[in-house]
């Protein structure tokens, strides 16, 4: 059996002038602080933080077939062919095109895919993405960790959207400074606006979980009231293993404003037949695997229904499950006149 | 009572973590369930378990626990101990049932109050 390697093409320090010279964005417009913002934020911003930590992957010896139906299956258009961690290739659309058209279907992964990779390493900062994406035709790149493991892939995407969140944010607040400066009223509520993404995986029980830890360290570093911070990641973390576990794969989606966070976990079915018994504390259809991982008692509906302001559920069979909580990070008013006696 | 204590308790040794944390023991949870351990309201949280998993780690940063002890000297993975140093959760292993456990948890803690 070959024992492939694959070419492994890695980044050189990068010059970040030259990015902001390539940038469409017009950092001089913005004003005078606006580009030392963009410059900290290309800085800041790791490739760890916009990356997809799926990743979906192949092994070796799976079929170009096998390849075909998970790309299809997922939409996507690249699949890394990687074994415990380990990165051999990708395999794309193109190579799926040219196997339909030589008849290689049946053949192996490793035959066709592409082995000579450029890949970006977790740490580095997102200048390294971008200058990647002006320099090479690529669409994604996957991502390394230090210990050369593959753990995620990044799309110019991925980078474009929390590079533009997080510059409406910048934005704002230079905004708000200039107009202190000319003694204008302040806006009477910021409206901050956050948003994550986390992919969880079926099945994958060494990382689920850790997106529920990501939503409560981010959520200190946000100095969220403590109590409220343990309310939204209990029911993050019972919603991530409920992906994780009863469904094909979805997403967790922790989006933060002004006043308050919404947890919204989404996956790609198989849904939920009977919602209300679902929900019932006690109900669960898990199995003895999903016991002894120390779930599966039936109460992560109900919990995280219970530590939510605000709790939604919306199930199509065969599509997909939608649970929506959200928490209130202002104590809300008592309502007028509606005190006991 | 703190981490080191706990270690001393239990006649148990720290696998993972900050063993010099000054942080306080508040309550105990002796539970394998993690999520009966996630309703717990209690702060403070020692996670007393022989769930030797990720997720027991997972579940104690999320409540804020002051540490793990897995007891019966239940085997620990690597990538166990690895979550614990990432999340800075102290881990401790130690040889004694659940029940004796509880049992030297709850003398130490009459004896701490009797000063
Ligand atoms: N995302 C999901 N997709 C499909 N079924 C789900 C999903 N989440 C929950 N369920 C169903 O609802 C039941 C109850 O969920 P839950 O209250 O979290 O308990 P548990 O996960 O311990 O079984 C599950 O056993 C499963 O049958
Ligand atoms: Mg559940």
């Amino acid at each position: 059996m070959s024992d492939y390697s694959p070419t492994i093409l890695q980044g050189q320090q990068t010059n970040d002038d030259e990015i902001l010279a390539k940038t469409p964005l017009d950092a001089k417009a913005l004003g005078g602080d606006s580009s030392v913002v963009i410059m900290e934020l290309l800085q800041r911003f790791k490739v760890r933080d916009v990356m997809k930590r799926q990743v979906l992957s192949i092994p070796r010896k799976a079929t170009l077939r096998e390849a075909q139906r998970i790309l299809r299956e997922n939409h996507i258009s690249g699949l890394p062919v990687s074994e415990d961690g380990r990165l051999y290739g990708i395999i794309s659309v193109n190579d799926i095109i040219n196997g339909l058209d030589h008849g290689w279907m049946d053949d192996t992964v490793d035959m066709h895919m592409a082995s000579s990779l450029v890949v970006l390493e977790a740490g580095m900062p997102i200048s390294f993405a971008l200058r990647y994406f002006n320099n090479y035709t690529y669409g994604r790149f996957p991502v390394l960790d230090s210990n050369r493991q593959l753990v995620g892939i990044i799309s110019q995407r991925d980078v474009m959207r929390a590079l533009l969140y997080e510059l409406s944010v910048e934005i704002r607040k230079l905004e708000r400074k200039t107009a202190d400066k000319v003694a204008q009223p302040a806006p009477p509520s910021e409206t901050h606006f956050f948003r994550r993404e986390w992919a969880v995986v079926h099945n994958d029980l060494t990382g689920a979980g850790r997106a529920a830890n990501e939503i409560k360290q981010l959520l200190r570093e946000k100095k969220v009231d403590r109590s409220v911070a343990r309310r939204i990641a209990v029911a993050a973390y019972e919603l991530e293993i409920n992906i994780c576990i009863h469904s094909h794969g979805g997403v967790l989606v922790m989006v933060i404003s002004d006043n308050a966070v919404t947890i919204t976990a989404k996956d790609r079915g198989p849904g939920i037949p009977d919602i209300e018994w679902a929900c019932r504390d006690g109900t669960s259809t898990a199995n003895d695997w999903i016991r002894s991982l120390g779930f599966g008692a039936g109460m992560g509906l109900s919990n995280s229904k219970r530590v939510a302001d605000f709790f939604e559920i919306e199930s199509e069979v065969g599509k997909f499950t939608k649970v929506t909580c959200a928490f209130n990070l202002k104590k809300l008013e008592a309502p007028a006149g509606g005190t006991a006696s | 009572m703190t981490i080191a204590d706990v270690v001393k308790v239990l006649n148990g040794k720290l696998m993972a973590g900050d063993g010099t944390s000054p942080r306080v023991v508040g309550a105990v949870v002796a539970n394998d369930l993690m999520s009966d351990v996630l309703l717990t309201d209690a702060d403070d949280v020692l996670l007393l378990t022989s769930l030797a998993s990720d997720q027991a780690i997972r579940t104690a940063h999320i409540v804020g626990a002051v540490g793990v002890v897995i007891h019966n000297a239940k085997p620990l993975s690597e990538t166990m101990i690895k979550v614990a140093n990432d999340l800075g959760i102290p881990l401790v292993s130690s040889p004694l049932s659940k029940y004796d456990a509880c049992v030297k948890m709850h003398d130490a803690f009459l004896a701490e109050a009797r000063g």
